[in-house]
C-alpha cells in the first residue's frame, strides 16, 4: 500500500485551517506526516490483530482497520494537530536480581527475542542495535539505536540515531521489589517525531493502545525469557481450523 | 489424530486434526489413555465463557503415556505414565514458588486478554478458551504438554487410570473447595451441586474432620450419590434451602457452604427466570449465581463460603448486606492442583479416597458429543463420563460429526 501522496488534498475548512496554522504540525506538510503514521501504525496493528485468531486478535484488527478507515475516509487538512509525544510506560516483576536482569537486558542478546513480536532487531554491538518494523503492502520502517546510558543494575537507556521516519527512544530500569518478590522492571518507549507532530499523531490515533501491547508483551516475554527460558507459543497449535493446520 | 472440537454454541463433535508438535525444549507430548468431561467444559460448550474459537479442541482432564520430550526435559521420561493437571505451572514464577498453581505468571499465552477481563492474567489451563491460553485440550489421542517436569505426575504402578485420571482436576478441586471451609472438627458443611466436583467435596470434607455434610441438589439421583458417601441430601425443590438448614442446624446454620455449581446454577422463581434470560444475552450478565446468593444468605454468622464452581464474568444482586453484615469469608480460586497431587495420591493408595465411585459413563471419544449431552440435560444419571481416544465406538452412540445440544 502506497500511503504517500494520493492522501494528500485541499483543505476545506477555513477554520480548521486557521487553527492549525496557530499550532505546530498544523502545516500542510506535518498534517501529509501525522497521516502517514497513523496510516503507518492503523496497517501495523490491522497486521498484528489478523495474525492472530482470538479475541484480542479480532479487536486489534478492528482498531488498526479503525484507524486505516478514518484516516483514508478524511480529508488531509482535518488532521488533528495537539502535539504530544507518544510514551507508553508499563512495569512488571521479575523473580531475579536487578543485576541478573540487568546482565540479560545488556549482555544476554535476549532483545531480538523480547522484541521479536513488533520488530526485527539485529544487535550489531552492545550498543547498537538495527530495528524492522514490518507494515502491511510489503513496506516496513527500520532505524538504528544506540544505548545512551547504561548504569549495571539500574537502567539502560537507548535512542534512534538520525534519518528515521519514526525517531524514539526506550528505557528500562531495575528496581528491587519488596521480600523475595524479585525486582521491578519498568519499560518506557518514546515516539517522538521530527517537529513534535508526529508522535503527536501516532499517540492520538492510537490512543495509547498500541504501544502499550508492545510495551506490556515485550515485558511479559522478557520475564517468561528469564523465569523460564521460554516464551510461551501457541505456534502450530493443533486445531480443526485450516489455518493452523 | 481424532479430536473432540468446540464447532460453536452449544455444537461439539469429533474431527481429524494436525498432530501436536514439540514446540518448546521443555515441552512433552502424551499420548492420551483416558480423558473425561469436566463440568466446566459445559461452560465452554455454552458460550459462557468468551473468547472460544470455531475448532478449538476441549478438555482438561487427561492423563497418558509420554512419547516425546523436549531438549531440556530432565524428569520426565518418554514411557513414563503421566497425569496432568489442568492449570499450566511453569514452575518459576512467585506464583508457582508458592504453591498457587493455577496464577503461575508465566504459561498463559494470552495474558493480556485475560488482564483486560480480570485485571491481571491467571494461569493457562489446556483446552480452556484463549482467555487462559489458548491451548489445544486434551479430549484428543495425542497433547503437547508444557513445562513438563513441572507439570507431568508420574503414576505409580497399580493404579488404574479410573483411579487417578481424576487428580487433574475434580478431585483436588473438591478437595481445595473442602479445605477453604477451614473445617473444625465437627463442622457442618453444607454443599450445593451433586456434581463430580460436589461429591469430591462432601468427600475431602469428611476427611478433613466435618461432623456432618448437607448435599443440595435437584436431581433424586445426584443427591442418592450424596447420601451413599455420608450426606445428608437436600432437594432444594421440595424444601426452602434456608429454613431447611436452620432446621437441621438448631437455627444455626452451616458453618461452611461450598458452591459447587458456579456460573450456570438454577434458580426458582422470579429471581431465577431473570437470571436465565439475562444469560442467554451473554451481554447482560455472563453468570447465573443463584447458588452463591443462597449461600450467602444460608451459611451462619461469621462463616465460610468456599466457591470452587467456576464463574467467568459478572454476576448480578450478589447479596453483599448479608456478606458483610455477617462478618463472612469468601475463599475461592481455580485449583492449586499441583499443592494437592501427592497428598491425594496418598489417600488414593490407602484406600481413603475412591475415585471411581463417581464413574457413571464410559464413552470413546467419538461418543464425546453424546456425552456432552447427556451430562448437559442430566440423562440417563449421567454423573461423569471417561472417554477412551481409542476405542471403536459402539453402536448407538457413536456421533462422530457435529450435533446440535440444544439448550436447557
Amino acid at each position: 500500500m502506497d500511503v504517500g501522496s494520493p492522501l494528500g488534498g485541499p483543505a476545506t475548512s477555513g477554520i480548521a485551517d486557521a487553527l492549525k496554522g496557530a499550532l505546530p504540525g498544523g502545516t500542510g506538510k506535518a498534517s501529509q506526516e501525522q497521516r502517514r503514521v497513523t496510516l503507518i501504525l492503523g496497517g501495523v496493528l490491522l497486521t498484528l490483530g489478523l495474525r492472530r485468531v482470538s479475541f484480542g486478535g479480532a479487536a486489534l484488527a478492528l482498531a488498526g482497520g479503525a484507524l486505516l478507515y478514518r484516516e483514508l475516509s478524511r480529508q488531509s487538512g482535518q488532521a488533528g494537530a495537539e502535539t504530544h509525544m507518544a510514551e507508553v510506560t508499563r512495569s512488571i516483576t521479575i523473580g531475579k536480581s536487578a543485576a541478573e536482569l540487568y546482565r540479560f537486558w545488556r549482555e544476554g542478546g535476549h532483545l531480538p527475542r523480547v522484541m521479536g513480536h513488533f520488530a526485527e532487531i539485529t544487535e550489531t554491538d552492545m550498543d547498537q542495535a538495527h530495528w524492522t518494523v514490518r507494515v502491511p503492502g510489503g513496506r516496513s520502517l527500520s532505524w538504528d539505536t544506540r544505548v545512551v546510558e547504561s548504569r549495571p543494575g539500574e537502567l539502560v537507556s537507548w535512542q534512534s540515531l538520525p534519518g528515521t521516519e519514526l525517531p524514539n527512544r526506550g528505557e528500562v530500569h531495575f528496581r528491587p521489589a519488596p521480600g523475595d518478590r524479585g525486582t521491578e522492571v519498568t519499560l518506557r518507549l518514546h515516539f517522538q517525531p521530527p517537529g513534535g507532530t508526529l508522535g503527536a499523531a501516532a499517540a492520538r490515533a492510537l490512543n495509547g493502545l498500541v504501544p502499550s501491547l508492545l510495551v506490556g508483551d515485550a515485558l511479559r516475554r522478557f520475564k517468561s525469557l528469564v523465569e523460564t527460558g521460554e516464551i510461551p507459543t501457541l505456534d502450530r497449535n493443533p486445531s480443526a481450523r485450516a489455518s493452523t493446520a | 489424530m481424532k479430536a473432540l472440537v468446540w464447532q460453536g454454541v452449544n455444537r461439539v463433535g469429533v474431527e481429524t486434526v494436525p498432530d501436536p508438535t514439540i514446540l518448546q525444549p521443555t515441552d512433552a507430548i502424551v499420548r492420551i489413555t483416558s480423558t473425561a468431561i469436566c463440568g466446566s467444559d459445559l461452560h465452554l460448550l455454552d458460550g459462557y465463557i468468551p473468547t472460544m474459537v470455531h475448532g478449538d479442541i476441549l478438555g482438561h482432564e487427561f492423563m497418558g503415556e509420554v512419547v516425546e520430550v523436549g531438549r531440556e526435559v530432565r524428569k520426565v521420561k518418554v514411557g513414563d505414565r503421566v497425569i496432568v493437571p489442568f492449570p499450566i505451572a511453569c514452575g518459576h514464577c512467585w506464583f508457582c514458588q508458592h504453591d498457587l498453581t493455577s496464577l503461575c505468571d508465566n504459561s498463559n499465552a494470552n495474558a493480556k486478554l485475560a488482564e483486560k477481563m480480570f485485571g491481571y492474567a491467571p494461569s493457562g489451563i489446556y483446552g480452556y478458551s484463549h482467555l487462559t491460553g489458548g491451548y489445544a485440550g486434551g479430549q484428543a489421542q495425542f497433547a503437547r504438554t508444557l513445562y513438563a517436569d513441572d507439570n507431568l505426575f508420574k503414576i505409580p504402578g497399580g493404579l488404574t487410570d479410573d483411579q487417578v485420571l481424576f487428580l487433574t482436576d475434580i478431585l483436588p478441586t473438591g478437595y481445595m473447595g473442602a479445605l477453604n471451609c477451614d473445617i473444625q472438627a465437627g463442622d457442618t458443611v453444607a454443599v450445593y451441586g451433586c456434581g463430580p466436583v460436589g461429591l469430591f467435596t462432601i468427600m475431602s470434607a469428611f476427611l478433613l474432620g466435618a461432623g456432618r455434610v448437607i448435599a443440595i441438589d435437584r436431581f433424586p439421583y445426584r443427591l442418592a450419590k450424596a447420601a451413599a458417601l455420608g450426606a445428608d441430601p437436600l432437594n432444594y425443590e421440595q424444601e426452602e434451602v434456608l429454613e431447611a438448614l436452620k432446621l437441621r442446624t438448631g437455627g444455626r446454620g452451616p458453618d461452611s457452604v461450598v458452591d459447587a455449581v458456579g456460573m450456570e446454577s438454577h434458580g426458582l422463581g422470579l429471581g431465577g427466570l431473570a437470571d436465565a434470560v439475562k444469560q442467554t444475552t451473554r451481554v447482560l450478565e455472563s453468570d447465573r449465581p443463584h447458588a452463591l446468593r443462597s449461600a450467602i444468605i444460608s451459611v451462619r454468622k461469621g462463616g465460610t463460603v468456599s466457591v470452587p464452581g467456576v464463574f467467568g464474568g459478572f454476576g448480578d444482586k450478589i447479596p453483599l448486606g448479608a456478606f458483610m453484615n455477617k462478618a463472612l469469608t469468601m475463599r475461592t480460586g481455580q485449583t492449586h492442583v499441583h499443592r494437592f497431587v501427592p497428598r491425594l495420591l496418598e489417600h488414593i493408595v490407602k484406600g481413603e479416597i475412591d475415585p471411581t465411585v463417581i464413574i457413571s459413563h464410559r464413552l470413546s471419544l467419538d461418543e464425546a458429543p453424546h456425552g456432552y449431552h447427556i451430562f448437559k440435560h442430566k440423562e440417563d444419571h449421567c454423573v461423569k463420563c471417561v472417554l477412551d481416544p481409542w476405542a471403536a465406538p459402539r453402536q448407538g452412540n457413536a456421533s462422530g460429526t457435529s450435533k446440535a445440544m440444544g439448550a436447557d
